[in-house]
């Protein structure tokens, strides 16, 4: 499973408060203990008013590269930001993120297309998040359309089916299944990626909609979610999803994780 | 690191796809294959089934060094004398007639042949005729190795140590049994030489038995 570590956000009121404080030990920090949690990507999104954006954004991006050499998801709802930022990062990491809103894609797609950055490329567009699968697979389409027309290789490319809360929903997550199956179906090796705590809102105990939301997602053939790497419950349930899923030779990613203490309880001595 | 350290290493982690290419480098640079074979295999099995003992280590990560092993020996083969892989000597291993269970089996047979036995598995649901007759086509037969995994097969355990003790060979061989319900009571009562509780402990055992 593909980790993009969420925990440096400023939509998190206490890093929005380390970031007005320009608190670096604080993101650096928080950094640390999300590469040592394995986390696949560092996900960093300032949250702040577009014209500060990209100061912010790289101000981030320095603390977190002073720390790990792991990639980072550069995170803005701004393309004009992200296409700003993005070059700015040592290595190669993520776009987070494009949809078919607007010309989102048209701006950045061009910009990647030869480098080896990957991208997360939401199931919404001019109209909104589409109601029903079919509609968002028709999103998912357009997206692949575009992927093909700049030569993006689906490899790089990281579809979010877009997960709403549970709460409101008719039919559970049977659409996010649906949509999930027939694009891992169409493209096996494309990666499909869910902002895992979006289906808990507004929910008590939502660890526990959000473990079973992840289960079930991988099943459908999810296999990359922004998440908290450092929740040993997730991390867990993961590990051993992957070999229920028979991803996992003799289970030995589940014990080497165990090993390394990543879920496990710390020995008692 | 000296080059057979790091095939026992990689033994020890249960690294199948890296072992063939130190295996070779060692060979490369001149080390003895028998003592490549002993210093960095054996005894690093050896290691490892001491672990799982300790309960240091779980069952996965013996199979995948078992197996890690195995494609190291693959490289080695050539280079080592016909009788080299083992040294130790023929040993025939079943599952007793009636029981279907092979893992266990499987183990055992894994941590037998890492030992350095030559191993010749009969597979499950073994009657004891064929085991006799798998003895008679290797005189050569140091120890017979019989699993049953079911309270309602270990009649046929019974059985089959019978019908070996009954043999002219017998005093030449040497009988072990192991399975979830076998104890070392049950083993003395039936007439075997030894009992293990563990794939581990089999190879232990089966070693004091030569």
């Amino acid at each position: 499973m593909i980790i993009i570590g969420e925990k440096i956000n400023g939509s998190i009121p206490i890093v929005a408060k380390a970031i007005a404080e320009r608190d670096s030990e604080f993101i650096k920090e928080r950094a640390k203990i999300q590469a040592a949690a394995n986390a696949t990507f560092i996900d960093c999104c300032a949250s702040v008013p577009e014209a500060e954006e990209v100061e912010t954004l790289k101000w981030m991006i320095d603390c977190i590269q002073e720390v790990t050499d792991l990639p980072i998801s550069v995170d803005s709802p701004s393309p004009a930001v992200l296409a700003e930022v993005f070059s700015y990062c040592k290595r190669p990491g993520l776009i987070n993120s494009v949809s078919m809103e607007g010309d989102k894609i048209d701006k950045i797609f061009p910009l990647i297309a030869d480098t080896e950055w990957n991208v997360i490329a939401l199931c919404s567009d001019d109209t909104g998040i589409p109601k029903t699968a079919e509609d968002r697979l028709r999103v998912f389409n357009n997206i692949m359309a575009k992927a093909k027309e700049y030569g993006i290789k689906p490899s790089r490319i990281y579809i979010d089916p877009l997960v709403e809360m549970l709460c409101t929903s008719e039919d559970g997550i049977a659409m996010n299944v649906e949509v999930i199956s027939t694009v891992r179906n169409q493209y096996p090796d494309i990666h499909i990626v869910a902002a895992v705590s979006n289906i808990s809102f507004n929910l008590p105990m939502r660890k526990y909609v959000n473990l079973g939301f992840t289960v079930l997602a991988m099943n459908a053939g999810l296999d990359s979610g922004i998440l908290d790497p450092t929740n040993r419950d997730m991390l867990g349930l993961i590990y051993a999803t992957e070999a229920l899923l028979g991803q996992d030779d003799y289970c030995m990613e589940y014990i080497g994780a165990y090993r390394d203490g990543l879920f496990s309880k710390p020995e008692a001595k | 690191m000296s080059k057979i350290e790091e095939v026992a290493a990689l033994v020890e982690k249960g690294k199948a796809k890296q072992i063939g290419a130190a295996v070779q480098s060692a060979l490369d640079e001149g080390c003895d294959p028998v003592e490549i074979l002993n210093k960095g295999m054996i005894d690093a099995m050896g290691i490892v089934g001491e672990k799982f003992k300790n309960n240091e280590i779980f069952v996965p990560e013996m199979l995948v060094a078992a197996k890690a092993m195995k494609v190291g020996v693959e490289v080695l083969k050539p280079h080592l004398a016909s009788d080299a892989t083992g040294a130790l000597g023929k040993l025939i291993i079943a599952t007793v007639a009636g029981d279907l269970h092979d893992i266990g089996k499987n183990l055992v047979a894994m941590m037998l042949e890492s030992a350095g036995f030559e191993v010749i598995d009969l597979g499950v649901d073994v009657p004891a005729d064929k085991i006799i007759a798998a003895v008679n086509e290797n005189p050569d037969t140091k120890i017979v190795a019989l699993s049953a995994l079911l309270t309602t097969t270990m009649p046929a355990m019974r059985d089959t140590v019978s019908a070996l003790a009954a043999q002219d060979f017998r005093k030449d061989i040497k009988i072990m049994v192991g399975g979830a319900p076998i104890t070392q009571a049950f083993a003395d009562e039936v007439g075997a030489d030894g009992y293990s509780e563990d794939a581990a402990s089999a190879a232990t055992l089966a070693k004091s038995l030569v």
